[in-house]
């Protein structure tokens, strides 16, 4: 608490802090709905892969609420090329923003900005970002790991004015229509973009009515100064070093044939309440779609540290300033330098560094940093596409969100069941199944808890899940990227490591064959696509985790009697007449003294 | 019959509203008797008979009918006192309730176990067979393996069984057989399926309140039971109804069959409570507790319903009235964190040891300390005198945090106040926002005893200028209990589209929707010439997957080709509505098919009858108070007249700035907003009045 009395020397009330960090949020969380509630793609109503976000005229990230961590750390690397392109932005202008050249994450998250204007001064950016359907690549999916370059993508809108004087362009819009597989969708979800930056704008508007410029904009500064005070005071609660930890995306043939191998160092300071993230020593960039933006590569490395940091503390430029990114042009965990491929920028790679980021802490020791999670894009995950037969042959295609990996373990708990990759947190939604079944003619034959796929240790990794799924009266595509096949999640101090993820199909003979990990595959009708996602790695020894979460773990089904026994020497009594089973308490103190192996 | 009652049951105070046949209302309040809540019921009514001067044996015998809104059914659930509950899936889907549509998290938020499902895995079981999104039998019902997985539930000493399938909203086969399959196995087990008690195409939702619905049946039985028994020996020859979570009540017979339409039923009725306090068309209702602020609202006169709201981890599931709860109230507590801002809440001192100012072991600076430190609490006035407070001891809790913000105490005060009013704004955005309304255009509503202390400034806030603070703002929801319809919905999946229009199978779905809700009214003896039924669709432009409700008119000789057009047109206006896009050459999907019926009952309006004498010349106040007075960007004290509700007639004026004090609430009133009171004893406020702007 003795950090705090320096507030009283600010320009600003204190009530004033509350007050308009409360009407920010609420500015966002109001753009966020307006989004979710507004757009069709499953991908982003559903699954809310979406994030909306306020920044200051010259860049600097105000507020997020509700966002997903991969968007946002990062934001101001996607607007600061605004300012740098344009040099008469007026107020009623809207500008997009896909290109991983032009500050963007991926071609298909569309980045929309607007400026915000008071009194003829242009004073913050709304921002809204959609992950959309398609954007018109070679081939029906947004995730495309084999594209060596911009060539083989999808649209890039490398900061492209759409609206102006709050008109829309309708010869730009024309050409995103054109190029792509389902137009409608496009623009009904570019709409809702808009409208969610106008509503910040009218919002914004008003708050400085109210409260007059130079009051919103001390607290911006004081907010600022919040952050930057609350991080440097949880940076300065860690052990002063160097870390370094290594990991690797699974091969790509043709891509990356031995994998992508990943190495970050960070250098913690806790005097300087600063922490450097260092991923220079790395690979130059691969020829495939697996390199990094600079903005994902910038986000990945805040979200490893956020992840470690206490989880009120509010992610703004203020306290993502206290971590510094230290970024390599032209390497594949870096600045891409055109015409790399990127089409897969915020999954594979960046889970993998992001993953890194909140592992590297476990070299602290206890009770410090997160065993590795399972990343995004198994064949739960995927993007299919085909022709309705109930609906006179109409196209579809979309990213499903079935079924997807389990977080790692952290010290005091287990990992997070619904975690589905590291870049978001855990916050996707599930599909529904009949949700997902009314709309696509499909049927989601299962989707279950995949037991014993978790890292065993003190604290398990959250098993992964699995299931399968086949087309109705049709052939149906599907495109994925399942990493962690190769390389599944490890466990930390001790943890064990996760099961792998799996891609199979069964073929209409009952016969059950192992499809690629990177993969467009044709899902004939009466095939079955089946998938089995990773689980999350262990954290500390299995021998050192209480029986009785091993016995709630067995009760649950998530883990099997004899890996009970046999990993975390815990025998269970025979289920009760409830068919709960209990501890043998005597059987697992002997089994737990007798001899190590 | 010379009374109408409503009872409900709080977590604290069982509470009274008794109506006489002049119209006149009294309170009366005991204390809650968890574990038998019935004794407090009776309690209640004891103290009621004492306070009308007749015999308990007399009172109770001159009831005409008692409404009663209880959280049987929720403590229940909170405390997971509940039935020991099977439940039945789909082979493949054992996970429905453990995966759901995963949980709520925050995004950098990792020090959380990840929840447990609401059924565990040893009572779930799961059988052979699917039905498809069209109704079809994809997979035929394997029979041995149902009677398999039923023997072993009933091993398992399961007191009820829910049989949650896939697609039964769309065929129910399967879950009618299984139902049969239960019968033949166990004739007396509680049974509940999930096409009957919520025919959502969500599986999650639909699921998770069926597993609800029969985990609390055998909770509700035996407090209904218990309850009748007891009021039948004390005499009672009335009507009991029940108040469910759609706004309305229902006979008891129909609430042992649903069960889940008893949870948070309670604060629904504050919405309804509302309607018939105004004719206004969007309102907003707020009601400010010690520990909670909870807001709901009308659009347009409709309820607002949800199938979001949540217990734990869990969704309820069922659409019921949507009510938004935040850790707001008089006893939530201030703290400065380590980066020197100051937050309220949602951490609350409770009732024990309570705000500071109560004496009674706390010290932490709460919001109602906040208030009496800014002189808007009479502290020997509180509720009516009875509960008197220390001023020095709030002074004392908020002087530390006063210290660290390097502000007065009088300014720190006000932070804690206006940080509330922020919190309590946001929770209002929330549900106006996500529903299409306006707030400066909307009429708010107070309910509670906290909200009057506070709207001015939210209102402020909210650009809204008129509310009401009503005169039984402190019992809002019992008030609305005691003028509330027999009401209750039924509801279809039907899935088409406006190009393929079913309208044969939607009329005849119609047909038997309102078949159903005649029924119900029927049999809680509501007059055909007082039953109602309103009409609505779930819908929703193709591949959107949240569905909006719409509601329409039946033609007469049902939906022909040419009505259509109309719904179209319909479901366009609300959406435009609610996120303020329109397309209009979207497809538009038709999901789900909702027949409410509404039944009148007998003496609901009997309140106004009651009316206030005219005032007799300008209003007086009983005296001055000092009181913290903020204007933009500055605030002090000033001296302020403070007027006593009991002396103020109709049509009185009580120009702000001043405070309006009565036995259960203390009314704030800045500047520009000034009462006028109507002639049942409510405050209206109207900004606009002396503009000449009145809508």
């Amino acid at each position: 608490m003795n950090t705090t009395k320096n507030m009283a020397a600010g320009q600003l009330d204190p009530f004033l802090m509350s007050v308009l960090k409360s009407r920010f949020e609420s500015i966002v969380r109001e753009m966020t709905l307006v989004v979710t509630k507004a757009s069709r793609s499953a991908v982003i109503k559903n699954a809310k892969d979406l994030s909306c976000a306020i920044l200051t005229y010259d860049h600097r990230l105000v507020t997020t609420e509700d966002a997903l961590p991969i968007h946002v750390t990062s934001m101001d690397v996607a607007t600061r090329p605004l300012t740098e392109l344009f040099d008469d932005i007026k107020q009623g202008d809207m500008f997009v923003n896909s290109s991983p050249f032009t500050g963007g994450t991926h071609h298909a998250d569309l980045i929309l900005s607007m400026p915000v204007f008071f009194d003829g001064k242009p004073l913050f950016w709304a921002v809204a970002l959609s992950h959309h359907a398609d954007t018109g690549a070679p081939e029906p999916s947004t995730y495309l790991p084999y594209a060596k370059n911009i060539y083989e993508e999808g649209m890039h809108w490398p900061c492209v004015r759409i609206a102006e004087n709050y008109k829309e362009k309708q010869d730009i819009l024309r050409m995103g229509m054109l190029k792509n597989r389902v137009p409608d969708l496009w623009l009904g979800d570019v709409r809702a973009q808009m409208g969610a930056v106008r509503t910040c704008e009218k919002r914004l508007i008003e708050l400085c009515e109210k409260y007059g410029v130079d009051t919103l904009q001390a607290f911006v500064e004081e907010w600022f100064d919040y952050a930057a005070r609350r991080a440097k005071a949880e940076i300065g609660k860690l052990p002063a070093g160097e870390y370094e930890y290594r990991i690797s995306h699974d091969p790509v043939p043709g891509v990356a044939d031995a994998g992508i191998p990943i190495n970050l160092k960070i250098i913690v300071d806790p005097e300087a309440g600063e922490i450097t993230a260092d991923v220079r020593d790395n690979i130059d960039c691969v020829p495939g779609g697996l390199n990094l933006s600079e903005n994902t590569t910038n986000g990945a490395c805040r979200i490893g540290v956020f992840n470690n940091l206490d989880a009120s503390l509010p992610h703004c430029h203020g306290s993502a300033n206290q971590i510094k990114v230290l970024m390599r042009e032209g390497s594949a965990i870096g600045k891409p330098i055109y015409p790399a491929g990127t089409s897969v920028a915020t999954t594979n790679v960046n889970d993998r560094l992001t993953t890194a980021g909140n592992a590297v802490f476990s070299q602290m020791g206890k009770p410090y940093g997160q065993a590795e999670g399972g990343p995004h894009l198994p064949v739960g995950m995927a993007v299919i596409s085909g022709k309705d037969p109930f609906k006179e042959e109409q196209v579809y295609i979309n990213q499903i969100f079935v079924g997807y990996a389990g977080g790692g373990a952290n010290n005091g708990h287990d990992g997070w069941l619904t975690y589905c990759g590291p870049a978001n947190g855990g916050l996707i939604t599930l599909d529904s199944i009949e949700v997902d079944e009314s709309m696509y003619p499909f049927i989601i034959e299962s989707r279950e808890v995949r037991p014993d796929s978790q890292g065993y240790g003190e604290f398990e990794g959250a098993p992964g899940v699995q299931g399968a799924y086949y087309p109705i009266d049709h052939d149906m595509t599907i495109m994925y990227a399942a990493d962690a096949t190769t390389f599944p999640p490890r466990g930390v101090l001790g943890g064990k490591d996760a099961a792998p993820t799996a891609s199979q199909k069964m073929l209409a003979n009952g016969q059950v064959v192992d499809l690629p990990a990177f993969n467009q595959e044709l899902c004939k009708d009466g095939e079955k696509m089946m998938f089995l996602s990773c689980g999350g790695g262990g954290y500390g020894d299995p021998l050192d985790r209480d029986p009785a979460r091993v016995a709630t773990s067995v009760n649950a089904g998530w883990l099997t009697a004899e890996k009970a026994r046999d990993v975390y020497k815990v025998a269970l009594n025979a289920p009760d007449g409830s068919g709960l089973r209990s501890v043998d308490e005597v059987a697992t103190r002997s089994l737990r003294n007798g001899p190590k192996n | 019959m010379k009374y109408q009652i409503c009872i409900d049951i709080g977590g604290t105070f069982t509470d009274c509203l008794a109506a006489c046949e002049d119209g006149s209302i009294r309170i009366f309040k005991s204390a809650t008797t968890p574990g038998e809540f019935e004794t407090g019921f009776i309690d209640v009514l004891k103290v009621a008979a004492e306070g009308f001067g007749e015999s308990p044996e007399a009172f109770i015998s001159n009831i005409g009918q008692i409404v009663h809104g209880s959280t049987v059914s929720t403590n229940a659930l909170v405390e997971r006192k509940v039935a020991r509950t099977g439940v039945i899936l789909n082979r493949g889907h054992k996970d429905v309730l453990t995966l759901r549509e995963g949980p709520r998290k925050g995004a950098f938020e990792w020090n959380l176990d990840y929840p447990a499902p609401y059924v565990p895995a040893t009572l779930t079981q799961t059988v052979e067979g699917r039905i498809d999104a069209r109704g079809n039998i994809h997979v035929a019902l394997d029979e041995d393996d149902a009677r398999r997985a039923v023997a072993l539930l009933l091993e398992r000493g399961v007191e009820a069984i829910a049989v949650g399938l896939l697609w039964s909203i769309a065929n129910p086969a399967h879950e009618l057989r299984l139902r049969d399959i239960i019968a033949e196995m166990a004739p007396d087990l509680p049974v509940s399926l999930s096409h009957i008690v919520n025919p959502l195409p969500r599986e999650y939702k639909r699921i998770i309140s069926t597993v609800i619905n029969a985990s609390i049946s055998p909770v509700i039985t035996s407090y209904v039971e218990r309850l009748v028994d007891r009021l039948e020996a004390s005499g009672f020859k009335g009507d009991l109804l029940l108040a469910n979570c759609v706004g309305g009540m229902m006979p008891t017979a129909d609430m042992i069959r649903r069960p889940i339409y008893s949870v948070m039923s309670g604060p629904t009725l504050a919405p309804m409570a509302a309607m018939a306090l105004t004719e206004e068309a969007d309102v907003i209702v707020g009601d400010m507790g010690g520990t909670t602020f909870d807001v709901s609202a009308l659009r347009d006169r409709q309820l607002i319903i949800t199938a979001d709201s949540m217990i734990h981890n869990d969704a309820l599931g069922i659409p019921k009235v949507d009510v938004r709860s935040i850790g707001a109230g008089g006893g939530s507590i201030a703290y400065v964190d380590a980066g020197g801002m100051l937050h309220v809440g949602p951490h609350s001192a409770g009732a024990r040891p309570g705000p500071a100012c109560f004496d009674k072991g706390g010290d932490q600076p709460t919001v109602t300390d906040a208030n009496l430190v800014l002189g808007y609490i009479e502290p020997a006035y509180f509720l009516g005198g009875r509960f008197p407070l220390r001023r020095d001891l709030a002074e004392r809790a908020i002087a530390p945090l006063a210290d660290t913000l390097g502000i007065s105490v009088a300014e720190a005060a006000y932070a804690i106040y206006t940080t509330s009013n922020h919190n309590m704004v946001g929770a209002i955005e929330d549900i106006t926002i996500r529903e299409g309304l306006n707030p400066r255009d909307s009429y708010f509503v107070c309910g509670g005893g906290g909200t009057a202390l506070h709207i001015a400034e939210m209102a402020d806030i909210l650009g809204l200028s008129r509310y009401i603070i009503p005169r039984f703002m402190a019992g809002l929801s019992a008030f609305g209990g005691l003028i509330s319809d027999i009401r209750w919905e039924t509801s279809r999946a039907l899935h088409t589209d406006a190009k393929r229009f079913r309208h044969d199978d939607v009329n005849a779905l119609i047909a038997m929707l309102i078949g159903e809700a005649r029924d119900f009214l029927n049999g809680a003896n509501v007059d055909p010439a007082n039953q109602t039924f309103e009409l609505s669709f779930l819908g929703r432009y193709e591949y959107q997957s949240w569905d909006i409700e719409v509601p329409f008119d039946l033609p007469a000789g049902g939906i022909k080709p040419a009505h259509i057009d109309d719904l179209r047109e319909r479901f366009h206006k609300i959406h435009e509505r609610i996120y303020s896009i329109r397309n209009n050459d979207d497809l538009i999907e038709f999901t789900r098919w909702n027949v409410r019926a509404i039944g009148k009952r007998p003496h609901q309006d009997i309140w106004r009858n009651f009316k206030l004498q005219a005032q007799d010349g300008p209003a007086q106040p009983k005296g001055m108070r000092k009181a913290y007075v903020q204007d933009k960007l500055k605030g002090g004290y000033i001296d302020l007249p403070v007027f006593e509700l009991m002396s103020l007639g109709a049509g009185a004026i009580v120009k702000g700035p001043s405070l309006i004090e009565a036995e259960t609430y203390t009314a704030f009133l800045p500047a520009r907003h000034d009462v006028e009171v109507d002639a049942y004893g409510n405050l209206l406020v109207d900004k606009n009045r002396n503009r000449g702007v009145r809508k």
